[in-house]
């Protein structure tokens, strides 16, 4: 049996699976100690059945999402090696920044050495800071990290106890601001998430489930908690993820369908085509800040059900923060979901409170209650379907660098529109009919978020550069550079990407999960120096398959 | 809000002229490492958009294709003149400040007449932009700067008649660099003196002798042109180390050049240092034109004590300046038909070489001299194509501003010409109606396309 948890902002949703069939399902409050939701989520659903039973356990946490939004992590200082480029001043907004000389190119040669007198400058400065905690960043360091290397060494010879971090280990991808982003954060959160890993084995262990216990990422994709300790910025934005696999495991498989998760305060929108969600193809945003975290492609619409609804003068407007529940659920203020019971699209709180909401706002400028209400919905699905369709445009604008990527583009637009979370069954419908699809309110939409942890699974991937001409390969995920030994053609560079791929799946402890190997990229360039080639670069990504474990029940249509 | 500069980055990773030719898939891939590892993708000052491709309409707007668009043009072409053309769309609807079409392959050795490839270049990008922007949005003057090293004699070709089209090419001087022309007296044809302006200036020149030409020469005839859009056809083998070109820019001239232009568009153009110039360069274009700091962008080889200028170099450089703000200043004063010799047509025999694939053209252009319009065009062009084959076509182009005469014999000449047996081909591109003509002799047959 497998269990997957949602620990949401506001609830933590659990269910459990038992081959395709749902066996029980948990809703509670999340509360300020997440692991006290977590332990009730367990509870709830457990009751009676033997930890042993449990195969497998899958998390969604918004513990680091929420340790950067509230900027309670620890202090890091930062030093750049950023060689020519861009300035990067703009870095010392938000972090304490020393920068270092020394610089590498975009084939990972060093164009500016070291200076090694300026190492003691540095190490002098995280002293007098008082920083314990340091993040070493250069610029293209995963083509060559022989600097951070250096530098971090340095550190650590005066200060074993420090806690630092390297770029080329954090974010393997090209995006040097982003791979600051992602170091900084991970040796932020690094400790507390680690406490956090520690406490998850311990309520585990005392409800004896001995199941391997897998966190859930952004992409859809898992890790082992034990693995997700060293990358821990990794865990963020799992929520949307979790969602969008719950439809996917809710709907037939190789559909097109527009996700609507339409929670208290946000609406999130998602796509899976042809049964595969799609991926961002830039990393994610949390707060200001870029990071290197691969995600599903999910836009988030500032209005959900709790939003608060005012009148100014004569017109209702839509704010996009929450002040408490809807007012026929005892809140304080008018909410989309009270124009939704006056509407009777919906059957929660009381109808007569929700009533007396739509005439506070309406009776002063001659609106009947009826009316208000109609309004009010009207103005969600206008901004829901108003970004539905900015996110269209957005999709077909994505990049493309290839003869054929450009020739393939075509129009995207959706069968399905798949409503989850508490508003979708008011809203959906409406949202389908102004899209021209067909809306489907899956079974168990409410906990769709927990089915999707609970079918989530491993996905590896690794992005081989080799570089014919300097005899040097990188495998950027583990940020490992290594020399070639004599010739390599085409496919002796996938042979290798895969066999990484093995390597690093046996270093997870995934090996189960590698049965066939997917090649997305493979691009090769010949170097070409005066009319002659004198190598060549290998650009090739392999991963293993992406998606779900399996279908939960017909996978079908049962209520539309 | 903020207005940003709109990119398109198409670096066709999947095409080449041929496996060695340095026009080739790895061009742009340091430049896109350096780009995407400066983040410069995430500037909320800067928005990437995707190509789209350019129609075959758009195509014949421009080129007399030989014997027809699909055989000269391939998708990676109409990719990159597409890309010009998405960004001008944005442009015009203000949606961006201004753009970078960051594409390969390049277009500005690329002629009214294509029989082939010239200089790495099929179809001309910046022409068929231009055109594009006359007929769908009615842009009226529009200058063209082009900072490449080599003369963008493709682009000086198709609006070499055109007052509205002003064509400025600073280059390596031609009799030490192909393709051999853009010289001080090239200025356009009777019915648009000095709407082409050449800047030759001698090897070695360097960021200040440059911006001297920029200071003393561009700015000033920009001013007075007053155009309503400035394309930059942004070549980078002026950089210093160019294998192709002797000049000896930095990317910090190229940035601070572009922040002067402030060009509506930049379009790439050649530049085949791609490891130690176009990196740099680019992103420090990028930087320029989306108004951000761009003074650290410094290239490893640079060393500032090696960059003073030759004195020579400086003075044949003033010299050239000098010469062309006096034609300038009295522009003017030319009379078309005075320019024609009062003649009814002015003509110019062109022998045109294809360095790519080696083929010879011989051309006649004949441009009515007329009083009303800049008056349409006949080429009488032929050339042997790589397959053995000979090409004799009669093309015949009326001006976007045509007046009804010239429309009116231009469409005479086309029927006449369809029953002269010496062509294989004839064309027609009546830019003032966009149509486009063509006609196969030994078929018979005869297409028509409007826009």
């Amino acid at each position: 049996m497998f269990i997957g948890i949602d620990v949401g902002g506001t609830c933590t949703d659990a269910v459990l699976l038992d081959g395709g069939a749902v066996r029980a399902t948990a809703k509670v409050e999340t509360q300020e100690d997440l692991l006290i939701s977590l332990g009730d989520a367990l509870d709830n659903l457990l009751k009676g059945i033997p930890g042993e039973k449990i195969q497998r356990v899958v998390f969604s946490t918004t513990i680091v999402t929420n340790l950067i939004a509230e900027k309670k992590y620890d202090p890091v200082g930062v030093l750049l090696l950023p060689g020519p480029g861009r300035t990067f001043m703009e870095f010392r907004q938000q972090d304490d920044v020393f920068f270092l000389t020394g610089a590498i190119d975009y084939r990972g040669r060093e164009i500016i050495p070291l200076e090694e007198a300026e190492l003691a400058k540095a190490l002098r400065w995280l002293e007098d800071k008082g920083y314990q905690r340091v993040a070493v960043i250069g610029k293209f360091s995963t083509r060559n990290n022989a600097h951070e290397l250096r530098v971090a060494q340095y550190i650590k010879q005066h200060h074993p106890e420090w806690q630092v971090e390297m770029g080329h280990r954090a974010g393997g991808r090209l995006n040097f601001p982003r791979r600051i982003t992602n170091t900084v954060l991970t040796c932020a959160t690094r400790d507390k998430y680690h406490y956090f890993a520690n406490a998850v084995r311990d309520a585990m262990a005392r409800r004896d489930i001995s199941a391997d216990v897998f966190i859930l990422k952004a992409d859809g994709g898992t890790l082992p908690l034990t693995v997700s300790e060293q990358v821990p910025v990794e865990t963020i934005f799992s929520g949307p993820a979790a969602s969008t696999l719950g439809v996917q495991a809710l709907t037939p498989a190789g559909e097109t369908s527009l996700v609507v998760d339409i929670g208290g305060t946000t609406t999130d929108l998602a796509l899976i085509l042809s049964g595969q969600p799609l991926l961002a193809s830039r990393g994610a945003k949390i707060g200001d800040r870029f990071t290197q975290v691969r995600a599903l492609a999910v836009h988030s619409v500032p209005v959900g059900g709790d939003s608060v609804v005012e009148r100014v003068g004569k017109e209702i407007i839509i704010y996009s923060e929450r002040v408490g529940h809807a007012y026929c659920l005892g809140g304080p203020l008018p909410t989309p979901t009270d124009a939704l019971r006056v509407m009777g699209m919906t059957q929660i709180g009381d109808e007569d409170r929700a009533r007396e909401a739509m005439v506070r706002l309406g009776a002063p400028v001659g609106m009947g209650p009826m009316e208000v209400a109609h309004t009010i919905v009207g103005l969600v699905i206008n901004t829901v379907v108003t970004e539905i369709e900015q996110m269209f445009v957005e999709w077909e604008q994505e990049p493309a660098y290839r003869v054929w990527e450009v020739l393939q583009k075509k129009k995207l637009r959706p069968q399905n529109v798949v409503g989850v979370g508490g508003g979708a069954a008011g809203f959906v419908p409406q949202i389908a009919a102004r899209l021209g699809c067909t809306p489907i309110l899956p079974p168990y939409a409410p906990v769709a978020n927990a089915i999707g942890a609970a079918v989530a699974r491993p996905t590896l991937q690794v992005n081989l550069l080799a570089d014919t001409e300097r005899q040097i390969f990188i495998v950027e995920e583990e940020g490992y550079q290594g020399k070639l030994s004599g010739k390599l053609d085409e496919i002796g560079a996938v042979e290798l990407a895969k066999s990484w791929l093995m390597k690093r799946a046996e270093k997870m402890n995934l090996l189960e999960y590698v049965q066939e190997i997917e090649i997305t990229n493979r691009d090769v360039f010949n170097i070409v120096r005066d009319w002659r080639t004198t190598g060549r670069l290998y650009h090739i990504s392999v991963q293993t398959p992406r998606g779900i474990l399996g279908h939960i029940g017909s996978g079908g249509r049962l209520m539309k | 809000m903020m207005k940003k500069t709109g990119i398109i980055f198409f670096p066709a990773f999947d095409w080449a002229i041929s496996a060695t030719h340095p026009e080739r898939e790895e061009r742009l891939l340091y430049t896109r490492d350096q780009m995407f590892e400066e983040g410069i993708l995430d500037l909320p000052e800067i928005e990437e958009f995707s190509p789209r491709l350019a129609s075959e309409h758009d195509i014949c707007r421009v080129h007399f294709c030989v014997p027809s668009v699909s055989d000269q043009v391939l998708e990676a072409h109409r990719i990159a003149a597409g890309a010009a053309m998405h960004l001008g769309d944005k442009i015009i609807a203000k949606q961006i400040k201004n753009g970078f079409a960051l594409v390969r392959p390049p277009g500005h050795h690329a002629m009214r007449v294509v029989h082939g490839n010239r200089g790495f270049c099929n179809i001309n990008n910046e022409a068929v932009l231009v055109e594009y922007l006359r007929r769908t949005y009615g842009v009226k003057k529009i200058a063209i700067v082009d900072t490449d090293v080599h003369h963008g004699d493709g682009t000086q070709d198709i609006f070499y008649h055109d007052p509205d089209v002003l064509f400025i090419s600073f280059h390596q001087d031609g009799r030490t660099i192909y393709p051999g022309t853009g010289f001080t007296y090239e200025l356009g044809g009777p019915g648009a003196y000095a709407s082409t302006i050449n800047i030759p200036l001698p090897p070695g020149v360097t960021d200040a002798g440059l911006h001297y030409v920029m200071d003393h020469l561009i700015s000033p005839i920009l001013a007075d042109f007053q155009p309503d859009f400035v394309v930059n056809s942004a070549g980078q083998d002026n950089h210093f180390t160019d294998p192709l070109g002797q000049m000896r820019i930095t990317a910090q001239g190229y940035a601070r050049l572009t922040e002067k232009l402030k060009p509506d568009l930049a379009v790439l153009e050649g530049g085949y240092a791609i490891e130690t110039a176009l990196p740099y360069v680019n992103l420090a274009i990028l930087l320029a034109l989306a108004g951000k700091d761009y003074s650290s962008v410094l290239e490893p080889e640079y060393n500032p004590d090696r960059f003073k200028e030759n004195p020579k170099v400086t003075s044949e450089i003033h010299r050239v300046v000098g010469e062309l703000q006096e034609i300038w200043a009295n522009r003017h004063k030319a009379d078309k038909f005075a320019l024609a010799n009062g003649a009814k047509y002015y003509q110019r025999t062109k022998p045109i070489y294809y360095d790519t694939q080696f083929i010879e053209e011989k051309q006649i252009e004949k441009v009515r001299v007329c009083a009303q319009c800049p008056g349409y065009i006949t080429i009488d062009s032929q050339a042997y194509h790589p397959d053995g084959k000979r090409y004799h076509v009669l093309a015949i182009t009326i001006p976007i501003q045509a007046c009804k005469y010239c429309q009116e014999e231009g469409w005479d000449a086309y029927e006449q010409y369809k029953h002269d047996y010496r062509f294989n081909y004839v064309y027609l591109q009546d830019k003032s109606t966009d149509t486009f003509m063509m006609y196969r002799r030994e078929e018979r047959q005869e297409f028509r396309s409007d826009g």
